[in-house]
């Protein structure tokens, strides 16, 4: 899954974005995987993520889901994700993970030279490295730079050019808050990668410019 | 194929908003309708939309009343207010969209959720991509606009000349007819998709080759694509793709996916 790989926006506020996935190679080691995950949850639930799930599950922003139910559901195989915002939190649960030594893949979707000199501070080389090359095609038929930067929170693009557009609308005419719209679009987001912070600093963004 | 009850619909708009390819209108009649053909069966609307399990008549009489006095009915957005929509049963191929586009979805022919596999994500411990090797993504219709298979083809056809390894447990590759061609198998070229992952992997010089095809074949396609590419780090933490994709004169993101390589048991090159 290519996921949040193609994520667009500034150097400047991709640096407060970071996704970290715990993911478990079916058939290698994902049997009796439970508890491991279970731990995964727990290590990132003691930073305060921004979000938090996984596909099967849903994420916490959603009105039915709460870390407590992620982890009581939680079964062998089913990876799972979390949502910073500052490398500093992003270290500290790199930290914890290593201390924890699961055993299971982490992957950390955000600034590569940042997460890079986290892994050194840590004291571990990455074993693997992916980069986006951008969008190609018939990019006459995407709308402008700031939907895309939401569109793109969520891995799957389940949130909508119209949705986005229209909660632009409402919180212009004080319908919601930046923050109720940003937490409406992530719950289209099932896995939880959508970064609700960020969402709501690229709503007001775009309602100023308009 | 996902419906409106038109006996319950009020017309109230939410799932047009919250459709990711636009898809669901209004009718003549002020229902909401789905266009069969744009619809990829991600069912979004009918999971994030809440049913308020209001009566249609009820929801009717109250913006009769409101109306007289000028006044506007607006639902909540995340909410369906007389649970008018219709999950789908779908049948093959049609099924496609659903496993491509529902992210709960699990594909039957691979047996993960999603769109592609795990790609480098657990290649600490399956060594998919191994040095001199670099994975190569292409996710057709996305971000946004969605694909035909049609369109997939096109794509897939034009790199197999190149004739890369299309990774075995990915869903795309289990519609290819014939890896030799890239023809997809022809009942599905008329489905639709919100994204479907193209995935391979190459000796690292073949890159500037690979992105020449794309630079070609982008022309063909009425859709939009994003690519990715990775390769495994060497000792010194450098990524040995990024001087190949430089040098075919390509600008690689600032961020991107990291495997810190936590995972055991370790898989250990010969």
């Amino acid at each position: 899954m290519t996921n949040t790989l193609h994520r667009k926006g500034t150097p400047e506020s991709l640096k407060n974005d970071y996704v970290i996935f715990c993911t478990l190679a079916r058939g290698v080691n994902s049997e009796g995987s439970t508890p491991k995950i279970q731990e995964f949850i727990r290590i990132c639930q003691k930073y305060n993520p921004v979000n938090m799930g996984d596909a099967r599950h849903g994420n916490i922003l959603m009105d039915d889901v709460d870390i407590q139910k992620l982890l009581d559901q939680k079964g062998d195989g089913e990876g799972a994700t979390a949502v910073f915002n500052d490398l500093d939190t992003l270290r500290k649960v790199m930290e914890d993970l290593i201390k924890a030594d699961l055993g299971v893949s982490i992957n950390i979707s955000g600034l590569l030279g940042d997460v890079q000199s986290c892994c050194r501070k840590a004291g571990i080389e990455r074993h693997s490295a992916e980069h986006s090359l951008g969008i190609w095609g018939a990019k006459d038929r995407l709308p402008e730079r700031e939907i895309l930067e939401v569109n793109t929170l969520c891995g799957h693009g389940m949130v909508s050019f119209n949705l986005i557009r229209k909660m632009v609308e409402y919180v212009k005419l004080r319908r919601l808050t930046a923050k109720e719209a940003a937490k409406t679009m992530a719950k289209c987001c099932e896995c939880g990668v959508f970064n609700p912070v960020r969402a709501e600093k690229l709503l007001e963004k775009m309602v100023k410019k308009e | 194929m996902m419906e409106i009850d038109k006996e319950k619909c009020v017309g109230c708009g939410n799932c047009h908003v919250i459709c990711t390819m636009g898809a669901i209108y209004l009718d003549e009649d002020g229902k909401s309708e789905v266009n069969q053909e744009e619809c990829v069966e991600c069912s979004t609307c009918y999971r994030v939309l809440r049913n308020e399990g209001y009566m249609p008549w009820f929801v009717r009489a109250v913006r009769k009343v409101l109306s007289f006095f000028r006044l506007g009915y607006l639902a909540e957005v995340n909410v369906c207010p007389t649970g008018a929509l219709t999950p789908p049963e779908l049948k093959w191929p049609r099924s496609l969209r659903s496993n491509f586009s529902d992210p709960v979805a699990i594909h039957p022919g691979t047996g993960i959720g999603g769109r592609g596999t795990e790609e480098i994500k657990s290649n600490d411990v399956t060594g998919r991509i191994r040095k001199g090797e670099a994975g190569v993504v292409v996710e057709m219709g996305r971000p946004g606009i969605g694909a035909y298979f049609r369109d997939l083809e096109k794509v897939t056809q034009a790199l197999s000349h190149l004739q890369p390894l299309f990774e075995p447990k990915n869903p795309v590759t289990l519609l290819i007819k014939d890896q030799k061609t890239g023809k997809l198998k022809d009942e599905i070229l008329n489905e639709k998709v919100l994204s479907a992952i193209i995935e391979m992997k190459i000796p690292l010089e073949k890159i500037p080759e690979i992105l020449k095809t794309l630079e070609v074949v982008q022309k063909d396609i009425d859709t939009v694509f994003s690519v990715g590419i990775s390769s495994r780090c060497l000792p010194d933490g450098s990524i040995p793709h990024e001087e190949w994709v430089r040098k075919a004169g390509y600008i690689l993101s600032p961020n991107g996916k990291t495997n810190i390589g936590l995972g055991r048991p370790r898989f250990q090159e010969d």
